[in-house]
């Protein structure tokens, strides 16, 4: 589904340039649930943000569905946003002055759908989400965990193919990201969503069946999941932690 | 780093920062100054007699302009606060005591109102030389530039500024005085309060204000003065109650109708702005009811302004006119006969025994227009109207002449033609009688004053009216009978023909006929008409005066002319009256309308610039989500508009009906038709969005730069 093709990324002016992602190239299958790890300035956002089409790269390709998306033209990048890509931000990036039930809408409002069906289908992946009853308050009314369930919602209510995820768990207390962990893996499970999730906490990559490690701009190393349970794929990723000498508060 | 220094920069940065807003004191302070000039302009006040009133009626909108500036200036400085508390805070925080912080805002807003000042008096003193040069044209009197302006006027704008800085800045060092480091750390986030709490009862607030407003124009309409005050309640309770509730309003309307919110960029737009109303709701209603009150300001001076053009040219087309006292008129029947005061009854009936004794004389059947009206009497030795005598030889021995004529106006048998004008249009009649010129004095009376050449067949008669009854006198087709001649229409005229006053060519109109039909009809009144090459000087015109006063036996009165009395009109005094009046009413109107919208504008300006950061954040994740720019460009434009739009709009719901009532309140004739007054309420609505629209272009290419790009 999507292919990463030997992509760089470079910052900064002619006398100061950082490498910011060198070479990196990898393959995401249709349905898979990827995390991408590694310490703070490894590159882990960069990539997203690329992939994402936020940002564009120095160099390489970046292929979704066979469509080089490296090269499109600004108004494509927009409805190839829109139709394609879902995403869920740390700071959940709700619009305060919408209700729940409005910021899941608006992803399908910016999709020109047909107005008179958003409120059912915002209804349906919000019953999905068990966010059903919560829908007329606003972000400010509504606990962290609620939130970044909005935000999923509306990461997926316009049927995107590929959910992005940065750091979902980052602003939230370790129940709630249990809980939203949980909805990440049956939004894969029985959606079918394909999902790239950027984290540094171990316990988040657990919950998907691929990890990339990222290591200053590079790909360190990867460790599928398996048939292996959670707990010891946790155990595994923290081993590879141990290798790419991050900082302890990295992985907890 | 010393406090002083600190707070130099602070000052700086709040220039930069809060620019649109220190332009908008620096133009007040300017306004304020130039109209203080005008308070103590010596050179100004002595051009009339008038023009004493004017400090009073400037100092009066000076009063409301440093109200509006001292409420513009307490909103930004208090906003200004609680956008830099956590600063504030901070420096506490690092070991600042509260007194010091306190000390240091004050001391950066008393720069900033310090450089204010300092700017605006420099700007000040440039337009107090155009309203100089403006009052000075309008008397005709000659101008030369000058920088000086009165130290008076220095020293009342420094009292205005100092007073209002001071006042603000202690209640804003009270406050930071008596919050500690956490109040003010998180003083930014602290909620606004909403003036309705519960949403059910904002909704019923919604419905009643509409209502109410719907109400509060139909009784301003009325023009009943009671009720009309009953009205403006309405109105007021209309804007703040539209305001308080249409935060909730809105998305109840929308929250029933999914298939409306969710299309095109409603939801992002109506959303948006029902969160600014929900917190800045009162403010949002002040500044309506400031902007309705600059939409009438602005028209009512209009309304002034075309009050005035239309006396000094409908008052008289002579440069010097005499009229007698119309006789035969029964006060009680005519419809609006000016009450007479007990001093002028002895005038009356001193020139009544004047016109008695010319009476008999004009009420001969005349053998021809010679003996009736006699052209340039100057020349001759003893003037055939012997009550225009004093004036005549003023002004055959002091006046540069063109050309001058003595003539009467003669009473109809009947109210014929009167009756169809008072059925049809505004109009008050003060003759009880159709008011009748021989043909062979009209057509003099034309050619004198320049006019083209009107035939008159014969059997038929002219209408000379005013130019608002041009069109309906041009519908009337009816016979008239004087003397026994069976009369048809002969044409319509409307130029100026000194019809406004009671004792000129008639009343707003005058049937022309010819001549052999007024050998038996009494005389109304009679008038000298004089043209010179010259206008007339401010001297020739008091020694007029002086003649006219004596002449009537001391009792003419302040004003040289008064209802059913004799009358002295000159082209020069009513030009200086109504220059005088003009001053005195539309200057201070305008000096309102000005400070009034650039004080709304920056409040709702400063308001929206500090939402960048909000916006900003908006866009980017609607760009992430996958907007397109040009959507996003047409819903920022969208949000931007409806914002600017939605004070804008309840003032022209009430001031356009409110000043098109006033229009017809005005005497008749000042307005000449639909035409002229939509001509007037535009120009009142280009001046307020003019002023409007550079502040929203202004906001609009920040908000966009900071925003989109």
């Amino acid at each position: 589904m999507l292919q990463v093709k030997a992509i760089e990324k470079y910052y900064g002016s002619k006398n100061n340039v950082t490498k910011a992602l060198d070479r990196i190239s990898f393959e995401v299958k249709e349905g898979e649930f990827i995390a991408i790890m590694g310490a703070s300035g490894s590159g882990k956002t960069t990539l997203l943000n690329c992939i994402s089409t936020i940002d564009t790269v120095s160099a390489g390709h970046i292929l979704l569905n066979g469509e080089d998306i490296s090269n499109l033209p600004p108004a494509k990048l927009a409805s190839f946003r829109r139709e394609k890509l879902g995403f869920v931000f740390q700071d959940f990036n709700l619009l305060d002055t919408l209700t729940l039930e409005e910021n899941i809408g608006l992803a399908l409002t910016i999709n020109h759908r047909n107005p008179h069906q958003v409120r059912d289908m915002v209804q349906d992946v919000a019953m999905r989400l068990k966010i059903d009853d919560i829908l007329d308050k606003f972000p400010y009314q509504v606990s962290g965990g609620q939130k970044q369930r909005a935000a999923c919602a509306r990461a997926m209510v316009a049927g995107q193919s590929l959910i992005l995820a940065d750091e979902p768990t980052g602003a939230l207390d370790s129940k709630a990201s249990k809980n939203l962990l949980e909805i990440l893996s049956r939004m894969n499970q029985s959606c079918h969503a394909t999902i790239l999730m950027v984290t540094h906490d171990a316990y988040s990559a657990s919950y998907a069946t691929r990890v990339l490690f990222l290591k200053d701009g590079r790909l360190f190393n990867e460790l599928i999941r398996g048939d292996r349970t959670r707990a010891v794929f946790y155990h595994e990723i923290l081993d590879v932690l141990g290798l790419l000498g991050g900082d302890i508060s990295d992985v907890i | 780093m010393t406090l002083s220094k600190l707070s130099l920069r602070n000052a700086r940065r709040q220039a930069g920062d809060y620019l649109i807003y220190l332009v908008t004191v620096i133009l007040s302070a300017a306004l304020i100054h130039a109209f203080n000039g005008l308070v103590f302009s010596q050179e100004l006040l002595t051009l009339s007699s008038f023009m004493e009133s004017l400090p009073v009626f400037i100092i009066m909108a000076s009063i409301l302009v440093i109200a509006v500036t001292g409420w513009l200036i307490h909103y930004v400085t208090a906003f200004m606060l609680t956008r830099r508390s956590r600063e504030l805070g901070t420096y506490i925080l690092i070991g600042l005591e509260p007194g010091q912080v306190a000390r240091l805002f004050f001391l950066e807003n008393l720069a900033v109102g310090g450089v204010a000042l300092g700017l605006g008096l420099l700007l000040g003193n440039l337009i107090f030389q155009v309203l100089r040069a403006v009052t000075l044209s309008l008397f005709h009197a000659p101008y030369t530039f000058s920088l000086a302006i009165p130290p008076k006027a220095v020293a009342l704008t420094f009292v205005y500024f100092a007073a209002i800085y001071l006042l603000v800045l202690w209640k804003s060092r009270k406050r930071i005085r008596t919050m500690n480091i956490h109040d003010l750390i998180y003083y930014e986030k602290k909620n606004e309060t909403e003036a309705v709490k519960k949403s059910r009862n904002r909704r019923k607030l919604f419905t009643i204000s509409v209502l109410s407003g719907l109400l509060g124009i139909s009784l301003l309409l009325t023009k009943i003065l009671p009720l009309a005050l009953l009205g403006v309640v309405c109105v007021l309770v209309f804007l703040y109650g539209f305001f308080l509730s249409f935060s909730s309003s809105v998305p109840a309307y929308f929250d029933r109708r999914p298939g409306k919110k969710y299309a095109s960029h409603t939801l992002l737009i109506y959303r948006s702005l029902s969160a600014k109303l929900n917190t800045m709701g009162l403010t949002m209603a002040t500044i309506s009811l400031l902007f309705t009150v600059t939409l009438i300001c602005e028209g009512t001076g209009m309304l002034f302004s075309a009050l005035f053009e239309s006396r000094v040219d409908g008052s008289t087309c002579f440069d010097i006119f005499v009229g007698t006292e119309a006789s035969g008129i029964d006060a009680d029947d005519s419809e609006e006969a000016p009450q007479q005061t007990n001093n002028n009854d002895a005038a009356i009936s001193d020139s009544s025994a004047t016109a008695q004794t010319a009476a008999p004389q004009a009420n001969n059947p005349p053998a021809g227009a010679s003996t009736r009206s006699i052209q340039n009497p100057e020349s001759h030795t003893e003037s055939a109207f012997p009550e225009f005598q004093p004036y005549l030889e003023y002004v055959r021995d002091q006046v540069p002449l063109r050309a001058s004529m003595q003539y009467h106006i003669y009473r109809g048998e009947n109210l014929q033609v009167t009756n169809y004008i008072g059925e049809n249009a505004s109009y008050y009649a003060y003759y009880d009688y159709d008011p009748l010129m021989a043909y062979s004095d009209y057509a003099a009376l034309r050619k004198m004053l320049g006019y083209s050449e009107a035939t008159l067949e014969p059997g038929h008669y002219i209408i000379h009216c005013m130019e608002y009854l041009g069109n309906l006198m041009s519908d009337y087709n009816d016979i008239v009978n004087i003397d026994g001649n069976r009369l048809s229409p002969g044409g319509v005229y409307t130029e100026h023909f000194a019809q406004k006053l009671w004792d000129g060519n008639g009343r707003g109109f005058l049937l022309v006929v010819p001549d052999e039909c007024l050998v038996s009809c009494p005389v109304s009144h009679s008038v000298y008409g004089v043209m010179t090459s010259v206008p007339l000087t401010q001297e020739q015109d008091d020694e007029l005066r002086e003649i006219h006063e004596n002449h009537m036996g001391g009792n003419a009165g302040l004003t040289y002319f008064s209802a059913g009395s004799f009358t002295l009109m000159t082209r020069t005094s009513l030009a200086r009256e109504y220059a005088s009046l003009s001053a005195c009413t539309i200057f201070p109107l305008y000096y309102l309308a000005l400070v009034l919208t650039m004080a709304s504008a920056t409040i709702l300006t400063v308001q929206q610039l500090d939402e960048s950061t909000r916006y900003r954040r908006q866009f980017t994740l609607l760009r992430k989500l996958g907007m397109d720019r040009r959507d996003m460009s047409q819903t920022l434009l969208k949000q931007f508009a409806i914002y600017y739009a939605m004070p804008a709009l309840p003032p022209l719901l009430i001031g356009i009906p409110i000043l098109c009532a006033m229009s017809y309140a005005f005497e008749p004739g000042t307005i000449t038709g639909i035409a002229h007054l939509a001509g007037i309420l535009g120009t009142a609505l280009g001046l307020f969005f003019l002023i409007y629209f550079l502040y929203i272009l202004m906001a609009y290419s920040s908000l966009k730069r900071s925003v989109l790009h």
